[in-house]
């Protein structure tokens, strides 16, 4: 009856096979034909996962190429001080001078003032009303009755919000598209935290859209900050802030945002 | 108790890889174009929904598969506390558990949002979203996953160890000879090493003492500090200790070649004596043939005495380098445990006020064994004349003669042959030797033996005669008349002819793909009808007659006079023989006026009525064909020039691969 650690106790009382070494150095010799076989001749799904695991394994082997390279250079790294000492005017040409500090300094004060105004994406693609509504006909008269639209995309619906009677409603928000919270980078800290929406703000498609509460690529939404602990320039806690989407929701089927700071 | 069988617990990258290319291979892989964007949805929902109930399945049978520490004997569970970390077995286990719960909400939350998309791309992202997510989380199972596989592998190599049985428990300082004992008194191949600690684990190992098999552990050395101190090795041994019911050895070296002074040990059994509360306890002082225990200074011996006094402790000696005393020891603790277990299981099952209880009074039935009453001694009854025998001496040669003897005297074994007949219990001594056939007739004789065969035939003899005698074998009548000759001529004739027409419909029933004839319409010439009139007896003459007169008058034109028997006149004016065709067309005539082509829509129709139900039935059988785009025989058809299935997958020349 094999007790405990048995394979390590037969090794200590018997040693390895005989052949042991030339065992294993038969098998790495192997190694190098094994790949390349498989690299030839697997196919389909099998291929691509090796394909892959072999693409990490050559990018480690670089790396700890790399690594030995950077570690087997000789000699001293470069001097700060040149040999041969440049003219005092021909200094200039490197270092820029304290006039052009000034005039980039005012170009990119300018830029900054710009960007207040700007957002991550600046420009997204147009939905057409086609795409987001689906035509609901009602009604016996199919042909006549088709003023009700569903809408396809994603939506934010408030709280407080109640649905109208049948005859009224035009719009459609289906429970199973609505979206409570998004997940809010904050672009300096890096950070990633999901946060409670408070309302869109503006979708650059369509104003309707924004009435509606369409969450596309590019819409400006309200987050509820108030965990993260953000302070407004006053000094008062920021409890609500913009964010705009970064991916396309109804791909993902969640809410990626960047908080706009 | 065994973990023997518990599945390898595969890395999370492997984990991916099994459940994505599960949900590869067994689910359809192709989207045509033209696919309505319901049956698109389908397909993405089913990949989801495949992929969670995989990784479920796959999560719920690790997490099943391994032991749960509450149903668990308290010696394991404590064993397992002290090498796994119960807290960490049961976290990791946790978060698999949890895992699973998590992927079967992204897979609702997926499905649901399938329902709502709107093309092939959209469906085509939400499932890759919904199978990113999976790997997520299975990716952050990496080391949970790893901890358990490692738990297995460690579980299946435990020793099986069984907590209720009768056990013998081997402890001590290290290096004072446990092992060499227990692989001494057991076939258990204990490593033995002059080292500390070389048995870090338990380990057991099974003996035999009368009859019954007892367990014996062997612990790896205990050094004598706190509880809080006791590394995994040691606490391993204290684990057995406190949780095993069994008799314990505790093994002192009094020669201290073990490196550790007596004191020590002496000391290291007073701390741990709270454990062996109600258990037996023994000190066996081993190495015996370095140090005797006599040597030993007075003031140890009589330290030891007290040891053993106060404690209802025995000592034991033994040697395991020389085997001396080692079996002895074996014996009086086996002794021991037994009697321990029997008073104890007898106490058990004895109530607080002396009776028996029902499981007790079972086994005491069992093994309880009966006297006669009244203190009486039955004596074995050996008749007289065996006891008078003079008893058997090969060399005496008054002595009986055996069958063995007579062998010997005709000519030894396989020359002489045993007269088998010569021992028969026979009613008359001398028919012992009376030939009897065992076949006789192709019959076995047995068979026919009977012992009250002359009883039965007096019986029958004399029924027999009473029959004859009353008149029972008088026949009444001796009216051979021939009207029953003739009835059963009759019954003869109609059974053949039974025969006949069943022979004959069962040949028209085989019709072999053909096409059945209803009756009406079969094709039955005059010469058969005839036949048949005729045998029913109807005189056919008339009907004859009648045909051939309707037959000529249809057959038109008489052909003249042309004789197929040769008897044309010789003399007869030579004639141009009209051509074949001349002679088909002088036969022929234009259809008669008169009389319409058939109507195919009346034709085979009674009446108006019958008319509306035939048409209403020709539309219904047509509706299905119609509606349904059916082709139809009436639809242009090409068939396959090359059918595949004829054509493809035969090999001719070169491989497999090729093709």
């Amino acid at each position: 009856m094999p007790q405990n650690e048995y394979i390590e106790r037969h090794r200590k009382l018997h040693g390895k096979r005989l052949d042991h070494e030339e065992r294993t150095r038969k098998k790495a010799a192997r190694e190098g034909h094994k790949q390349s076989e498989n690299a030839q001749n697997l196919r389909g799904l099998r291929a691509k996962l090796y394909a892959k695991q072999r693409h990490s394994q050559k990018i480690q082997m670089r790396k700890a190429i790399k690594q030995h390279e950077e570690r087997n250079v000789k000699g001293a790294p470069a001097e700060n001080e040149p040999s041969n000492p440049i003219p005092s005017y021909l200094l200039d040409r490197a270092n820029p001078t304290s006039a052009k500090a000034l005039s980039s300094q005012i170009k990119s004060k300018r830029a900054e003032k710009a960007a207040r105004f700007s957002v991550p994406i600046p420009k997204v693609k147009g939905i057409s009303e086609e795409e987001l509504f689906k035509v609901v006909k009602t009604g016996k008269k199919i042909n006549k009755k088709g003023w009700k639209r569903v809408v396809t995309k994603p939506t934010f619906v408030g709280p407080d919000f109640t649905r109208r009677p049948v005859k009224y409603e035009r719009f459609i928000r289906p429970m199973g598209l609505r979206y409570k919270k998004a997940n809010v980078t904050h672009p300096t800290l890096n950070v990633t935290v999901q946060l409670p929406i408070l309302g869109v703000k503006k979708n650059p498609s369509n104003p309707l859209y924004t009435q509606l509460g369409v969450l596309s690529k590019g819409t400006i939404i309200e987050v509820n900050v108030s965990d993260l602990g953000m302070v407004t320039a006053s000094g008062k806690i920021a409890w609500g802030r913009y964010a705009q989407i970064t991916n396309n929701p109804e791909n993902d089927g969640c809410l990626n945002a960047v908080l706009l700071v | 108790m065994t973990w023997k069988d518990i599945a390898p617990v595969p890395t999370a990258q492997e984990f991916i890889d099994i459940i994505l290319s599960r949900t590869q291979r067994r689910l359809p892989t192709q989207i045509r174009a033209g696919f309505k964007i319901s049956r698109i949805r389908a397909f993405y929902t089913r990949k989801v929904k495949f992929t969670q109930e995989t990784c479920s399945e796959k999560f719920g049978a690790i997490v099943s598969s391994f032991p749960i520490l509450t149903d668990q004997h308290p010696f394991h569970r404590d064993l397992m506390n002290i090498l796994y970390d119960a807290d960490h077995f049961k976290v990791a286990l946790g978060q698999v558990s949890t895992a699973k719960h998590l992927i079967e909400t992204i897979s609702r939350d997926y499905v649901r949002l399938l329902k709502y998309s709107q093309s092939l791309y959209q469906c085509k992202q939400l499932k890759r979203a919904a199978l990113g997510r999976m790997a997520t989380l299975i990716k952050r199972l990496k080391d949970p996953l790893a901890y358990l596989d490692q738990v297995r592998q460690h579980l299946a190599r435990l020793p099986d160890i069984n907590p209720t049985t009768r056990t013998l428990l081997v402890a001590g300082f290290p290096n004072v000879g446990k092992s060499s004992f227990v692989s001494s008194v057991t076939r258990a191949d204990t490593p033995v090493e002059p080292y500390a600690f070389t048995t870090k684990s338990l380990f057991v190992g099974h003996l035999d003492y009368k009859y019954l098999r007892y367990q014996v552990i062997d612990t790896p050395g205990i050094l004598d500090h706190p509880l809080e101190e006791m590394n995994t090795i040691e606490m391993q041994s204290v684990t057995a200790l406190a949780h095993l019911r069994a008799a314990i050895c505790f093994f002192i070296d009094i020669s201290e070649q073990c490196g550790y002074p007596l004191k020590a040990q002496i000391n290291l059994f007073k701390s741990i004596k709270p454990l062996f509360a109600n258990k037996m306890v023994f000190i066996v002082l081993n190495k015996m043939d370095v140090k005797k225990f006599e040597d030993l200074e007075p003031e140890m011996q009589t330290e030891l005495n007290d040891l053993a006094k106060s404690d209802d402790v025995e000592l034991l000696r033994a040697s395991c380098a020389t085997q001396e005393g080692v079996q002895d020891v074996k014996n009086h603790v086996c002794e021991r445990l037994l009697a321990e277990r029997v008073s104890q299981k007898l106490k058990a099952g004895t109530g607080s006020n002396g009776n028996i209880g029902s499981r007790l009074t079972e086994v005491m039935a069992r093994i309880h064994v009966a006297q006669p009453m009244g203190g009486v001694t039955r004596e074995t009854f050996v008749p007289e004349a065996i006891k008078d025998m003079k008893k058997y001496d090969k060399n005496d040669p008054e002595r009986r003669k055996l069958a063995r003897d007579e062998e010997f005297e005709n000519g030894g074994a396989g020359v002489f042959s045993v007269d088998l007949k010569r021992d028969y219990l026979l009613a008359n001594p001398e028919w012992k030797y009376d030939k009897i056939p065992e076949i006789y007739d192709g019959k076995n004789v047995y068979d026919y033996v009977d012992p009250d065969i002359d009883a039965k035939l007096a019986a029958l003899e004399e029924e027999e005669e009473r029959l004859e005698k009353e008149g029972f074998y008088k026949s009444d009548s001796d009216i051979g008349d021939e009207s029953e000759e003739e009835v059963l001529q009759k019954a003869e004739y109609i059974r053949e002819k039974h025969k006949l027409i069943r022979n004959e419909a069962k040949m028209r029933k085989s019709l072999k793909n053909r096409a059945m004839i209803p009756r009406k319409s079969l094709k039955k010439s005059f010469s058969q009808l005839e036949d048949h009139l005729d045998q029913l007896g109807v005189d056919t003459q008339e009907i004859d007659l009648r045909g051939r007169a309707a037959v000529r008058e249809t057959r038109g034109r008489s052909v003249g006079a042309r004789s197929r028997t040769g008897t044309v006149d010789p003399d007869a004016m030579e004639v141009d023989a009209p051509s074949a065709r001349d002679r088909l067309r002088s036969q022929s005539r234009p259809r008669d006026r008169s009389v319409m082509a058939t109507n195919r829509r009346e034709d085979g129709v009674t009446d108006e009525v019958m008319r509306t139900k035939v048409e209403r039935q020709a539309k219904l059988a047509q509706r299905k064909m119609n509606r349904m785009a059916r082709q139809g025989e009436a639809d242009r058809h090409i068939a396959a020039a090359m059918p595949k299935h004829l054509f493809s997958g035969k090999r001719t020349l070169g491989k497999t691969n090729s093709r």
